[in-house]
């Protein structure tokens, strides 16, 4: 019995032993446009496969400091990330910059000097009150590869407006359509905009605190109307034209059509999550899944809107 | 075809043996919750036409969405039990029926662990027959604090009621909300506060057009679907809470 017993402890030990020297993240850094890198994530959910690196995150050498955008899901991701960008600008860190709370652009804070990470202030506070609960979920979601991860709110607040780092002036955009504060980056000397999670590419858009989709459609207008070269989405592959746009605009107009409708002829919660998803959305990654997940988030509102008070008699 | 020879046999092996049928989900409360719910000894069948529908997980463990869709059940429904197997207190509602069918129910419940989920509905034989599905969840759903218990103002819309009637020809679909915090009983220095009774009637009717009791396991705020086989000019709505509030509404007719 006893022998058995050391046996169990022996395997049990190799073999969180030999899944711990397997938790690495491999990333890598691909060039988008001058001084400027993309660390790309897949589209999938988070899982204990891909460690949460589900995530779009990118920096810009700028000849006086490395800017990064967003830091990742974990510690671990931004103890790797950090080398990566030393290692390729050959330059310190000089701004982090986070554009929303939601913990796969923000869980990688850790491993950042604390005097260079920057956030709106909306963002700040939307951290600081939701942070723990997103960390515990992340935890159950993506297990190991959080390990020793803390939620770190940035010390230094960020205004809209211009920010000139070295050679790269950027212009920063505040915005409510995803998450209620979000920012939007955009590098006026590239000409390479950093639209983060305002914009989902051949990836389903979530939307666990946005204000609404309708909400979310009138920002993309403004945002559409910058002058890119690039667009870099939170999640999904960058692209040179606006078909990334014309998917958001299309599948939010579609999910507001379709949240309204039902709604209207009374369908139940359930019932909406397993309406038919256009063919168009077939390539969307995770458009079921968000599905679900937005209906939850939304629908409710739309029901209310349906229904008329009903006053004693 | 292969459906009915199934279903034939589980009949046959439940009226012979007495035994109630492997549970596909394997859950540890599967035979315990059934002597609990239908009563030791019942006539139990596995049953797809007990279309029972929650989402494959629990985006948020306070408002699990739960549709029982029994337009295909070929039988008169007698009654109707839901329960969530690994909550705290499982039992989320019991359905009676009235003369006009009740072709689909839905309501958000609370879910404290990935469980499975069970609608039973016995038919003219007493013969319960089964619908499960699976649900994953974070969880906590029936230990957190209601929303409302955190607004100061909740007084202020406790009670409030919106509702309507959408046509679903020759049938039609009520649907309503009303504001209530639910409070499991399960949150330290809240006690139980919820919803128990609920009743539809037609004006001048001797038969409810259905009655419903809840438990612990419904959610905040609970929004109420009912589809009637058949359309009233008007029904008028009742529900009692445990501490012996009573809210009354007339519902129109379908729009």
């Amino acid at each position: 019995m006893r022998a058995r017993v050391l046996t169990l402890c022996w395997l049990l030990l190799w073999s969180s032993a030999g899944q711990a020297s397997e938790l690495r993240y491999s990333l890598e850094a691909t060039s988008i446009a001058p001084d400027t890198w993309l660390v790309e994530g897949e589209t999938g959910n988070f899982s204990r496969d891909n460690g949460g690196n589900i995530v779009n995150v990118a920096f810009i050498a700028t000849g006086n400091g490395a800017v990064v955008i967003d830091t990742g899901p974990s510690r671990l991701y931004g103890e790797a990330l950090r080398q990566l960008v030393e290692a390729t600008t050959g330059e310190p860190i000089s701004h982090v910059l986070l554009t929303h709370h939601h913990p796969d652009h923000v869980f990688g804070n850790q491993a950042f000097d604390p005097d260079t990470l920057y956030m709106l202030e909306s963002g700040r506070q939307a951290l600081a009150s939701e942070g723990e609960a997103f960390s515990d979920n992340m935890y159950r979601l993506v297990g190991d590869w959080m390990r020793g991860t803390e939620v770190v709110v940035p010390a230094n607040t960020l205004e809209p407006g211009p920010l000139v780092v070295g050679d790269h002036r950027f212009r920063l955009l505040e915005f409510t359509g995803h998450t209620g504060s979000d920012l939007v980056v955009f590098d006026e000397t590239t000409g390479v905009l950093f639209a983060s999670d305002m914009v989902f590419y051949n990836r389903a858009l979530t939307t666990p605190q946005s204000p609404g989709v309708m909400v979310w459609a009138k920002e993309l207008m403004v945002l559409e109307e910058l002058p890119y070269s690039l667009v870099v989405p939170g999640h999904g592959p960058v692209v040179t034209d606006d078909s990334a746009f014309r998917q958001m605009n299309d599948y939010l107009s579609w999910l507001y059509q379709t949240l309204s409708s039902s709604a209207s002829r009374g369908l139940t919660l359930a019932e909406v999550m397993n309406l038919p998803i256009p063919n168009r959305f077939q390539g969307i990654a995770g458009s079921r899944y968000e599905l679900i997940r937005t209906t939850t988030h939304l629908y409710p509102r739309y029901e209310r809107a349906a229904l008329e008070l009903l006053s004693e008699e | 075809m292969g459906r009915i020879v199934l279903l034939f046999g589980m009949l046959l092996g439940g009226a012979v043996q007495g035994a109630v049928p492997e549970d596909p989900f394997n859950s540890p409360m599967w035979e315990y919750n059934l002597d609990r719910y239908l009563g030791k000894g019942s006539e139990v069948v596995h049953d797809e036409r007990v279309k029972l529908t929650v989402p494959p997980f629990a985006e948020d463990s306070a408002q699990v969405p739960l549709t029982l869709d029994l337009s295909g059940f070929p039988s008169k429904v007698e009654q109707v039990i839901t329960w969530v197997d690994l909550n705290p207190i499982p039992h989320l509602f019991t359905l009676n029926p009235g003369e006009s069918s009740t072709r689909l129910v839905s309501l958000n419940f609370r879910v404290q662990q990935a469980t499975t989920v069970r609608a039973a509905v016995r038919d003219g034989n007493d013969v319960w027959h089964i619908g499960s599905a699976y649900l994953d969840a974070a969880g906590g759903g029936c230990t957190a604090p209601s929303l409302t218990a955190a607004n100061p103002d909740w007084e202020s819309h406790f009670g409030t009621i919106r509702g309507g009637a959408f046509s679903q020809l020759p049938g039609v679909r009520y649907k309503f909300s009303v504001m209530h915090p639910m409070d499991s009983g399960m949150v330290g220095d809240v006690p139980a506060f919820h919803i128990e009774s609920v009743r539809l009637t037609a004006p001048g009717a001797a038969q409810p057009l259905l009655t419903m009791t809840l438990s612990q396991s419904a959610a905040e705020n609970p929004m109420f679907v009912f589809e009637l086989a058949q359309q009233p000019d008007e029904a008028l709505l009742w529900m009692r809470d445990n501490n012996g509030n009573v809210f009354e509404r007339r519902m129109g007719g379908g729009s």
